[in-house]
């Protein structure tokens, strides 16, 4: 260890360090590690400055002089977006009055998806029920008894506003009346599938379906 | 002058160096387990003690408190001794340390698996075990310290300086972040409450990566560097400076683990902007490390030990480089709670802190037994193992962590969420958590290879107990003399070093978390939050004790991907009475802060809830979450009710006079009401079971504000 030769310190000329012709610190030696008397990088010095610049800026436009928006005006100014990205969405509002299942493949398909997503969670992945009911029977709880009969304009009546107290969502804000008209139309596709582990018959039995 | 003899004590290094590589090999093992549960629900096993909730935290604690703490201790008994010239204060305050160390990791290990824990990340231990850490913090800063005065060396080196600002430091976050009332022997309640215990928590938390994972780190690649490289460090003068800067800077950082939560808007700006400032402090210490190796690069190419330090300090490098972007608001938008962030921790766990231990520990084992390493070989296996274990563990959850975000975040063109159901996103990222337990197994691997290793080096060697050393004894200088610099002068005066790094790391600090007490405003009451009733807190209990935090986030964004996905954004008001908060940092499954409110967008009926927790595979077939049946099957520990309520009552939680003893018959009044509304579901339950707790709490979560008109939309 020639170079933390403890003589060569604090005597004269700096010593130089041979491989980088760096100047060392006299009596700078802790257990051999000596130390270079090397400046900081400007680069660095740099870097340093333009951060701390950064952030005296940063506050003032925050705090002070309110360049920039708050979080809760930024989200102010984000759903105002959204409400005008609602509005200027195709009219897809579909007439519920004349409502009738849908059969082409293209929404039968849009359903089916929206159904995997959503509402497998509690109906199970093949409409048997969860804590949902059964999709699949002929056992509904919201339909037209008057009637005898179970339509699709009952169901998107379920599917819009809930049923709270049962915990079924009301899903008027997460999906569009036309994805909630394609998502009834594939369920009542499932009538009489007979998918494996049925729950139990709920609700009243219906003769007259879709 | 008088030439003294002495010894080095070279058998409380290797009884550090030991532990550090048990705790290792335990710590990523445990770490493989929980990335494996991700993928594999069964894994959790159906038992209390192996889910995920509870075997996390005894990750965390295990590779931070465990792996790096003994780490930190093997390199400091074995640099400070031959830095300072001098045999370590006192042999006995040496072993009180190892042995206590040590008592406290198998305490937590225990403790942590049993369910016992505060819900703080990083901090879960409860409050025995925090009064052993603080005792035996201080038996290590006092035989430190002891060292020091004792010295032989006029001047006390950067590493030095690195160690004593860690001991004061950690001594200072510990004590105020573990601030707590018993209320059993086992358990106890933080004294502060909501987006308060958010801001200490996450001072603390931060404070912990930069005081316990990256300042004893730095101090010990000061050391370990320019040994193995047998060059001088760079620059002395940017020593000086990036120490003092990252000492100061780094305290105020915290709240950058809170962007866009409830905390102020002030609180949350210091926190962007001291992480930025902090970028050039901390590549301070990178350039000292790396320019250490001027000259000698080709023989990086050789020396195994070598390379590990290199990709040590660059993936310090890289790491504070991406603390500081995440910490801008925009990318945080993005980052926050998914697993970007778990990427980016162990960019800084398995490169920085990993691979500079391994290196110290090939570097220091052999020399301590008078022998060479048993093979260099295995060594440049391991090095290539784990940057492979590392590269497949960060790039699949950097890459998962943007999905999450992207697909979190996406409307449709008619202004609805495009992937309402949050499954769907856990199902995407699951190609994503194969890599990266892949990475892990590599890792480890890589791990197991440094134990052989070193098992076979030390048969070949023979110890070196007691290692001689000469040197001159100190003599006395007084005050500053002339031509002597500030700092060159306070490198002889220790304890007016230990003082000035005090005060450097008490100002942020205190500028941040006194005015959240002293000013109303930054917390705004709302007159419908009310306490828990006494059901509801017996649950949050355990929704604690389980863990659901590690994965369950309640904090809603003001983002309109949150309010549509989740309901209303949280409001700082609604955390008053959250001893400890639990906004949590990660969702690996849904937000819950809003679950319990019946208009809501994720309401559930209690009865769903008693079917998903006690098997959440029913209700979703491709659910992560792991089961809980002996929720159902634990009776709600009723004794424990007048207790909590009292110390409720002392942390300023509005609870009548004397309803410590009126409690349990509201309690029990509510979970009979929920029991006979599951039996209504055909659910057959005993109203004393925790499950029922539980759900009283989850339908709680959030309904306060929704009955207030201000917060319907």
């Amino acid at each position: 260890m020639s170079n933390t030769d403890e003589k060569n310190m604090n005597h004269g000329e700096p010593e130089i360090d041979e491989l980088t012709k760096d100047r060392f610190l006299g009596g700078h030696e802790y257990d051999g590690i000596r130390e270079l008397d090397n400046k900081l990088p400007s680069w660095w010095v740099w870097l340093f400055i333009v951060t701390v610049v950064f952030s005296a800026v940063y506050l003032v436009g925050y705090l002070v002089a309110g360049w920039w928006p708050s979080q809760s005006k930024e989200y102010d100014q984000e759903m105002a977006q959204l409400v005008e990205m609602r509005k200027s969405a195709p009219d897809v509002s579909v007439d519920t009055a004349t409502m009738i299942p849908l059969t082409d493949v293209a929404s039968l398909e849009a359903g089916h998806e929206t159904f995997k997503k959503i509402c497998s969670t509690c109906h199970g992945q093949n409409g048997e029920g969860l804590v949902g009911p059964n999709m699949t029977d002929m056992y509904w709880i919201h339909g037209d008894s008057l009637n005898n009969r179970v339509t699709i304009k009952d169901l998107f009546k379920v599917v819009t506003n809930g049923v709270i107290e049962k915990g079924m969502l009301p899903y008027k804000d997460q999906l569009s009346p036309l994805a909630r008209q394609q998502v009834l139309s594939y369920i009542i596709t499932l009538q009489g599938t007979n998918p494996p582990k049925q729950k139990a018959p709920q609700g009243r039995k219906y003769d007259k379906f879709g | 002058m008088e030439l003294q003899k002495f010894y080095y004590d070279n058998k409380i290094v290797r009884m550090f160096a030991y532990a550090t590589m048990l705790w290792g090999v335990v710590g990523m093992l445990v770490g493989l387990l929980i990335a494996c549960q991700i993928i594999f629900p069964m894994l959790n096993f159906g038992l209390e003690f192996t889910t995920f909730g509870r075997v996390r935290p005894l990750h965390t604690n295990a590779v931070i408190f465990a792996f790096v703490g003994n780490g930190i201790f093997t390199g400091v008994y074995y640099s400070l001794q031959r830095l300072l010239k001098a045999r370590m204060f006192s042999d006995v305050l040496s072993r009180i340390h190892f042995w206590g160390w040590q008592l406290i990791i198998v305490l937590a290990a225990v403790t942590l698996l049993a369910g016992f824990t505060t819900g703080k990340e990083y901090a879960e231990l409860e409050w025995p075990i925090d009064i052993l850490i603080a005792g035996i913090w201080v038996v290590f800063g006092w035989n430190m310290m002891g060292t020091i005065l004792k010295r032989r060396v006029k001047h006390i080196y950067v590493a030095i300086w690195f160690y004593i600002a860690t001991f004061v430091t950690v001594a200072v976050l510990h004590i105020v972040n573990s601030l707590e009332i018993p209320w059993s022997i086992m358990k106890s309640y933080p004294i502060f409450a909501g987006v308060q215990d958010a801001l200490v928590q996450w001072w603390y938390g931060h404070n912990a990566v930069a005081f316990f994972l990256t300042t004893p780190y730095l101090g010990l690649m000061y050391y370990f560097i320019p040994k193995a490289a047998n060059r001088p460090v760079y620059s002395y003068k940017l020593s000086i400076i990036h120490f003092w800067a990252l000492i100061f800077l780094y305290i105020w950082a915290g709240p950058h683990h809170l962007l866009y939560t409830s905390l102020p808007d002030w609180a949350q700006a210091l926190g962007t902007v001291f992480s930025v400032m902090l970028i050039a402090p901390s590549w301070g210490g990178m350039i000292n490390g790396l320019l250490t190796l001027r000259g000698v690069w080709d023989k990086v190419r050789e020396e195994p030990v070598l390379k590990f330090f290199v990709v040590a300090v660059t993936a310090y490098g890289m790491s504070t480089f991406e603390g500081p972007m995440l910490s801008l608001k925009n990318i945080n938008a993005i980052s926050h709670y998914t697993n970007w962030t778990v990427g980016h921790a162990h960019i800084g766990a398995l490169g920085w802190n990993g691979f500079l231990t391994f290196g110290m520990l090939y570097w220091l084992l052999p020399r301590m037994f008078k022998t060479k390493l048993f093979s260099n070989k295995l060594a440049n296996v391991h090095f290539w193992l784990g940057t492979l274990g590392i590269l497949f563990y960060s790039i699949p959850l950097y890459w998962a962590g943007w999905t999450e975000a992207s697909m979190w975040k996406q409307f449709t063109a008619e202004g609805v969420l495009k992937y309402p159901n949050f499954l769907e996103i856990v199902t995407q990222i699951m190609p994503m958590h194969y890599m990266r337990a892949f990475g892990g197994l590599l890792y480890f691997s890589g791990m197991l290879l440094l134990v052989y290793n070193i098992m076979k080096t030390v048969k070949t060697g023979s110890f070196v107990a007691e290692e001689p050393a000469e040197a001159q004894a100190l003599q006395k200088e007084g005050g500053r003399l002339v031509g002597e610099g500030w700092h060159r002068f306070l490198e002889r005066k220790p304890i007016r070093f230990m003082i000035l790094a005090i005060v450097a790391i008490l100002i942020g600090g205190l500028v941040e978390i006194v005015p959240t007490y002293l000013i109303k405003s930054n917390i705004p009451t709302i007159s419908s939050v009310k306490p828990y009733t006494p059901l509801e807190l017996q649950g949050r209990d355990i929704y604690i004790k389980e863990g659901c935090y590690n994965c369950h986030s309640q904090m809603i964004r003001p983002f309109r991907s949150e309010t549509e996905r989740y309901g209303e954004y949280s409001k700082p008001g609604e955390f008053v009475y959250d001893h400890p908060f639990q906004f949590a940092s990660k969702r690996t499954g849904p937000d819950l802060a809003r679950e319990g409110v019946k208009t809501g967008k994720l309401y559930k009926p209690d009865a769903w809830h008693y079917n998903h927790l006690m098997n959440p595979q029913s209700m979703n077939v491709q659910s992560i979450m792991p089961k809980y049946p002996w929720l159902a099957s634990k009776e709600i520990d009723i004794a424990s009710t007048p207790k909590k309520i009292r110390v409720m009552q002392y942390l300023g939680v509005p609870y009548p006079e004397g309803y410590d003893q009126k409690a349990n018959d509201d309690l029990k009044a509510q979970a009979e009401g929920i029991a006979a509304g599951l039996k209504a579901s055909g659910i057959d339950i005993a109203a004393n079971k925790q499950i029922i707790a539980l759900i009283a709490y989850l339908q709680r979560l959030g309904t306060d504000i929704s009955a207030s008109p201000t917060a319907q939309k």
